[in-house]
């Protein structure tokens, strides 16, 4: 196990390295965000102001903020880029160094990412769960963190994380089939951004498709982190949805061998 | 004269080879443009389940806001299809050194830069657009009128530069950072405010994108003058003034960035 890590800790490093060398982009692209959660705050309101009620399907406008901003932070701290990286070394044909070193090429990915993830960690998580308490504070008139919440939040962004990490390499994989990955790219964010209910909360939708949104891998993403932290699943329900992310994980780490090892097989580096 | 016609044929030229090499990458093409419309669709799904809740939205029926989002994505389509080169600079071209490239060829370079490619992909969101439009068009009452016609068709090219504008000036920011693909990459998010009507914004928003980033330009201006037909000085007039603007200035800070631009090497 030490030794194991001891192998991977450059990539830890060279993960954060990059994230500090490109830190401009970085704060440009997570700014970027921010505005877009701005574009769904100004939208939300005017929704609630035409529909000329408190609450639309379970959500007041306050907790309808929370949502958003957590949402928000929630998909910063699953996110994982495997799939560009995959296809782009596919494409390349770098991914022969990889194969040729004694070390697993999903790990390397994994400890890569982790390095990057260190700054979003740092900088991002503090000043906006501090922000959402201070907004769900004001609101209420009652200090609504509760430790316990925001522990288990932290364990499924865990899970979270592995999952869209493992899915996002059987996605890579795509780029053996389609060559082009940034429309494929598009497609996935785009449906995955609807399923895990970053667009629009579930209870929005119609009973059956939200049963069946609950069940899907995409739920386990963003939308129990979220429903956790916001105390709105039981003690039950959220031993029920942590359960199922831990079957996603499972499930995609086993189709994510699977795939390599298919793959591998199939590999024709063009020139080198 | 002369330097027009042949910047015309080089666009020629450079089409012809860009259509040649989607022909041998037929399935990324179809990916492509399948990728717009899905994403255009949950947008679309979004704002018709918000609708299904409420009467209309702060004053906007649906129909209305569906026409400005079919609107905006028009000019945004436009820039995407014939200028989308020009996200690469920002992106990888000066980071990996290709620029020198450019500087070598006879012909000017930012010319050279964004007709070199065609994105097809673009179609996605100029078919999404069209349809959009046509399909509420006829629950929606519009006085139609010779003149309105006339400043649609003056509208949508100048609505289209203030985009390619706006990505020549955060593009050639990477000649000196070499990186910049983020900062156009942010301009275009603020886009996202201008798909809905501007009176669901604060001030502030309402400030920023009328006058800082003026995407409200690219639709909501124009596609409320056609709804209305109130105001063209404004909403037709001020586009164009500002699609102007936007450009010299895109221009002015690209001549700047290529003397100062040394090459990434290696």
């Amino acid at each position: 196990m030490r030794r194991k890590f001891k192998i991977y800790k450059p990539f830890i490093n060279a993960g954060l390295q990059e994230a500090t060398t490109y830190r401009v982009n970085w704060v440009f692209l997570t700014l970027c965000n921010v505005l877009a959660c701005f574009v769904s705050y100004f939208i939300w309101k005017a929704v609630f102001l035409s529909s000329g009620s408190d609450t639309m399907n379970g959500f007041t406008m306050p907790q309808m903020v929370v949502y958003i901003f957590l949402m928000f932070l929630t998909s910063l701290l699953i996110s994982s880029g495997g799939t560009y990286d995959i296809g782009e070394e596919i494409r390349d044909g770098s991914i022969a160094m990889r194969m040729i070193k004694p070390i697993s090429y999903n790990a390397t990915f994994l400890f890569q990412e982790l390095g990057n993830k260190i700054m979003t960690v740092c900088i991002l998580v503090l000043p906006i769960i501090i922000g959402v308490e201070i907004c769900r504070t004001i609101f209420t008139g009652a200090i609504q963190f509760n430790i316990i919440g925001f522990i288990l939040y932290i364990l499924s962004c865990i899970f979270a994380y592995l999952i869209n990490f493992f899915f996002n390499i059987c996605f890579g994989f795509i780029a053996f089939v389609i060559k082009y990955l940034w429309g494929a790219n598009m497609m996935k964010n785009c449906l995955i951004g609807f399923l895990s209910g970053s667009v629009i909360p579930f209870s929005f939708l119609p009973d059956i498709l939200e049963k069946i949104f609950l069940l899907l891998p995409f739920a386990s993403l963003n939308y129990t982190p979220v429903m956790i932290y916001m105390g709105i699943y039981s003690g039950f329900e959220i031993l029920f949805y942590m359960g199922l992310q831990v079957f996603w994980v499972v499930i995609f780490w086993g189709l994510s061998k699977m795939l390599w090892h298919i793959a591998t097989k199939h590999l024709c580096v063009q020139g080198g | 004269m002369k330097t027009i016609k042949r910047a015309f044929r080089m666009h020629r030229i450079f089409v012809i080879q860009e259509l040649k090499r989607m022909m041998e990458y037929k399935g990324d093409f179809i990916v492509g443009i399948i990728g717009f419309l899905l994403g255009q669709f949950f947008n679309l799904l979004f704002i018709w389940i918000i609708f299904s809740q409420i009467p209309n939205l702060v004053g906007w029926t649906l129909e209305q806001i569906v026409f400005i989002y079919g609107f905006s994505l028009i000019p945004k389509g436009l820039d995407h299809l014939l200028f989308d080169n020009l996200w690469g600079i920002g992106h990888f071209i000066v980071r990996k050194g290709d620029f020198d490239k450019y500087l070598t060829r006879p012909i000017n370079p930012l010319f050279h830069v964004m007709v070199e490619k065609l994105q097809i992909d673009a179609l996605g969101e100029l078919i999404m657009g069209i349809a959009l439009i046509c399909i509420v068009l006829p629950s929606l009452v519009i006085e139609w009128s010779f003149i309105k016609i006339v400043m649609i068709l003056i509208v949508i090219p100048f609505a289209t530069l203030i985009y390619t504008g706006i990505k020549i000036a955060t593009a050639a920011i990477a000649f000196w950072t070499k990186r910049s693909g983020n900062i156009t990459y942010m301009f275009y998010m603020v886009n996202d405010f201008s798909k809905y009507p501007i009176n669901i914004y604060n001030n502030f928003v309402k400030t920023i994108i009328t006058y800082i980033i003026p995407f409200a330009f690219t639709a909501f201006y124009p596609a409320y003058y056609i709804l209305t037909g109130e105001n063209p000085l404004f909403n037709i007039g001020v586009t164009v003034l500002i699609a102007i603007v936007i450009m010299s200035i895109g221009i002015f800070i690209w001549n700047r960035g290529i003397k100062a631009y040394e090459s990434a090497g290696s």
